[in-house]
């Protein structure tokens, strides 16, 4: 089920809601639980078994880590549960991929596998990593109650676009947490203005790309609108995804790690990856570059184990070769800017901040092809590959039809609209005015979202390849 | 405001309004049909163990509560209007305005859609006409003299119709566009208006050795007409007013048709019935109909048309009476042209096809 559908907002919220404020503390979680894998099993009826599987599996596992008496048996109960977690990832997401290209390489022909792929499993399956691992590192107690456990994997706000919430972030929520007019109310807030960021802004932005992939008056200057279209919907739609689960988890109780972090204001593409999708980047970090690591070590192995981060970051996007090479892409500029570039890229903001933007969209044109042949296409379509014109007479429309939406998109990517907020918020004369407006502005979002969503709008769920 | 007097006021508009839509969506009764967007509704659909399963009943459900919605047209109108006016956009759902009408973004060729509907045309003329005089021409949408002119991605009409002219070789081409204007199609409607098209007639006549006559009454229809571009757009539209044209060979035709059984039954060139129904510009030969046959009483001489058309053709068709005896008028969306021995005499008759720009680019349901 989605977030943005009339069926979540007007029957599912309101009923789960009313249930869980209706139930007695110790029942919150089983409310929480029940609704969250009705909430999966809604779009995915015979994937929440596999769901299942995976947390008792791993609630087993944790508690065996914790009471092994020696580390070698830690460490071989780890093992066990990280391949068995990782397994049905590999299975359902990567099988398919690595059948075809196996078959491709040696011309052995092998069955194409044609695997659906579980929405939300690369999210839940690096919580339970999270978790295992912590567990394992001693750093959290491992959960003895299965339905805790169960309702910290399934919560439905972060299950299917994230954020990675890490296990231990909310481990003392998951047992004892206040609800408050004040976090709800916060909750309810930025739940509206995800909500409003990926209906109105990234669906209506999706448009361009859809009549992008659909135009036959091709040019140069409508794959440039494309790629800052796409870079933008594709922010909208994450960061609007992750508010609405921050939002809501608020709502309940839970307060979610943020995720973004006005990216585009990033002087570096190493900055970048620090205010985008924070929950991933720190994953890699803690789980994988760390335990490499990190960069306290010789030249040669920094590179190595920044290959190995980036090649999975990108991996995890997709199983597919444009996916790898939108990593390696970041790869291979993050080793330029901790070798080489951080001091050039310091002694002008303008220029580091052109920089970081044009590889930015660079990098996301790799990132919306479907393989990487069409990877390359995109991108050489911003240079003129294949002699298409400078412009188009499709692309001038496109620019004025999607113009103001750019711009509105540009600005609200961008710190001012909250500093503006601050800064009224700040003084008295009005003050008054701002909390009035707030809440008269968010009640217009939740209807014109609703408007939106009544006429049956494009409406795209961009994370199935995830 | 005291930060906790704001949360609670916050909390309360929005559990009430929530709940209030929730109560709305619930208890407003189901609809079958929506009149501006002329299509069924999704219903509540059944529960099965294999819908269950297969997840076909949540997508089904999902259906169903946005086309239930509470209010829903009000708030497609809200939308239309903030899609213009917030986001400044310049067209909705695929529809643009210009000129005062409302027109469809339509600009990609559509190749192998026209390659199957010249197949189909060529499996007629191979089948039935080789020894008949066959013509063609094609009614550009009305994004001909809309779109390029306003500003708004354009199809390259002239290598459409090249190209799809080129893919019938064995009919001759008649060009009727520069006979078009914007003037010449309903403003909230794809078709073009039948009080305006007498000199497309009598273009496509002549071509084919037939003069037509002039000498009609104009008769203008007592309902409002909201084209099929009304409800798709979602704005606030002026409703356009149907002409028709009338004289005493028209008045005086004998008219019949196939029904959807099959069956020969009579009909009429006006059909002022389905003018009160959901879409009245299916008044002309009562829209969707496969085979149409016109017969003239007031003829002079013997000659006969069989005109194969889509819905462009069934308010052109009376235009033709006046030099012909029999107009025969056929629809291959409705019937298989493999059956048409069966229901047309194509005996000495001049053959027209008139087939607009829009269907040859989506022409599936040419059969």
């Amino acid at each position: 089920m989605l977030f943005s559908s009339i069926t979540f907002l007007y029957y599912f919220l309101p009923l789960v809601l009313i249930l869980y404020f209706a139930a007695p503390k110790p029942l919150k979680n089983v409310v929480l639980l029940l609704v969250s894998l009705f909430f999966y099993a809604w779009g995915e009826p015979k994937c929440v078994f596999l769901m299942l599987g995976t947390i008792i599996f791993n609630y087993v596992f944790g508690i065996l880590i914790e009471k092994a008496k020696t580390q070698q048996a830690k460490k071989i109960y780890l093992t066990i549960s990280v391949i068995g977690t990782l397994s049905g990832l590999l299975y359902f997401k990567y099988a398919g991929f690595f059948v075809e290209n196996f078959t491709a390489i040696t011309g052995i022909s092998a069955p194409a596998l044609n695997i659906a792929l579980p929405i939300g499993i690369s999210f839940y399956t690096f919580q339970i990593l999270s978790y295992s691992v912590d567990v394992y590192r001693g750093e959290v107690p491992a959960q003895k109650n299965i339905i805790t456990l169960a309702t910290y994997i399934s919560l439905f706000p972060q299950l299917i676009a994230g954020p990675i919430v890490r296990y231990k972030d909310v481990a003392a929520q998951l047992v004892k947490r206040s609800h408050s007019f004040e976090s709800a109310s916060i909750g309810i807030r930025r739940f509206i203005v995800g909500l409003g960021k990926k209906v109105l802004i990234a669906n209506t932005l999706g448009e361009l790309c859809q009549a992008f992939y659909a135009t036959q008056d091709t040019s140069v200057m409508f794959y440039w609108l494309f790629a800052v279209c796409f870079t933008l919907q594709i922010y909208f739609d994450f960061s609007g995804y992750s508010d609405m689960a921050i939002g809501l988890g608020k709502i309940f109780g839970f307060d979610f790690l943020e995720n973004f972090r006005y990216p585009f204001i990033s002087k570096s593409l190493s900055e970048f990856w620090r205010r985008w999708h924070i929950s991933l980047g720190s994953w890699f970090r803690d789980y994988v570059y760390f335990p490499m690591g990190g960069s306290r070590v010789k030249k040669p192995k920094l590179i190595f184990n920044l290959f190995v981060v980036w090649f999975l970051t990108g991996f995890w996007h997709g199983a597919e070769w444009n996916f790898v090479l939108w990593g390696l892409f970041f790869f291979v500029f993050l080793t330029l800017e901790k070798l080489f570039l951080t001091k050039p890229l310091e002694k002008s903001k303008i220029l580091a901040r052109i920089y970081t933007l044009f590889f930015i969209t660079i990098s996301f044109m790799i990132f919306s092809g479907n393989n990487a042949q069409e990877a390359f296409s995109l991108v050489g379509g911003l240079f003129g590959a294949g002699g298409i014109p400078l412009t188009s007479a499709e692309a001038l429309y496109q620019l004025r039809n999607y113009g103001v939406l750019v711009i509105i998109a540009i600005v609200g990517a961008t710190p001012l609209p909250s500093k503006i907020y601050q800064y009224l918020k700040s003084k008295k004369a009005t003050s008054f005015f701002v909390d009035i407006a707030e809440i008269i502005i968010l009640l217009l979002i939740l209807i014109s979202v609703t408007a939106f969503l009544a006429d049956g709008s494009f409406n795209p769920f961009l994370y199935f390849r995830f | 405001m005291n930060n906790r007097l704001k949360s609670i006021i916050t909390v309360a508009v929005f559990a009430v309004f929530l709940l209030s839509v929730s109560v709305l969506c619930l208890a407003m009764p189901d609809t079958t049909h929506s009149d501006s967007e002329r299509r069924e509704l999704a219903q509540l659909p059944k529960v099965t163990t294999q819908k269950l399963v297969s997840g076909e009943f949540s997508k089904e459900f999902e259906s169903y509560t946005t086309d239930q919605f509470p209010f829903r047209d009000a708030l497609r109108s809200i939308k239309t209007l903030l899609a213009h006016k917030v986001l400044g956009k310049l067209d909705n759902n695929g529809l643009f305005t210009a000129d005062g009408h409302i027109s469809k973004l339509d600009a990609a060729i559509n190749e192998p859609m026209m390659d199957h509907a010249a197949e189909r045309f060529n499996y007629i003329y191979n089948t039935y006409l080789t020894d008949n005089n066959v013509y063609f021409s094609i009614v550009p949408d009305k994004n001909y003299v809309l779109a390029k002119a306003n500003g708004f991605p354009a199809m390259n009409y002239e290598s459409f119709i090249d190209k799809m002219a080129q893919k019938v070789p064995n009919m001759k081409y008649i060009d009727i566009c520069d006979l078009l204007s914007a003037t010449d199609y309903y403003n909230t409607d794809t078709h073009w208006r039948q009080e305006n098209i007498t000199d497309v007639a009598t273009r496509l006549a002549r071509h084919m050795g037939v003069n037509l006559t002039h000498d009609y009454t104009e008769n203008t229809l007592d309902v409002p007409f909201y084209g099929v571009y009304a409800g798709q757009y979602a704005g606030g539209v002026v409703p356009d007013t149907i002409k028709y044209l009338t004289n005493d060979t028209i008045n005086n035709a004998k008219v019949s048709a196939y029904n959807d059984k099959g069956m020969l039954v009579e009909s009429s060139i006006y059909n002022l019935e389905k003018a009160k129904e959901k879409d009245p510009y299916e008044m002309f030969l009562s829209g969707t109909m496969a085979v149409v046959t016109i017969e003239n009483p007031n003829a002079t001489l013997k000659r006969e048309l069989v005109l194969f058309r889509d819905s462009y053709g069934s308010s052109i068709a009376p235009l033709f009476l006046s030099g012909y005896s029999k107009i025969t008028v056929v629809d291959t969306r409705y019937i298989q042209s493999e059956y048409l021995k069966a229901f047309v005499d194509f005996d000495g008759a001049d053959v027209l096809f008139l087939y607009s720009t829009s269907l040859l680019n989506n022409s599936l349901a040419i059969r």
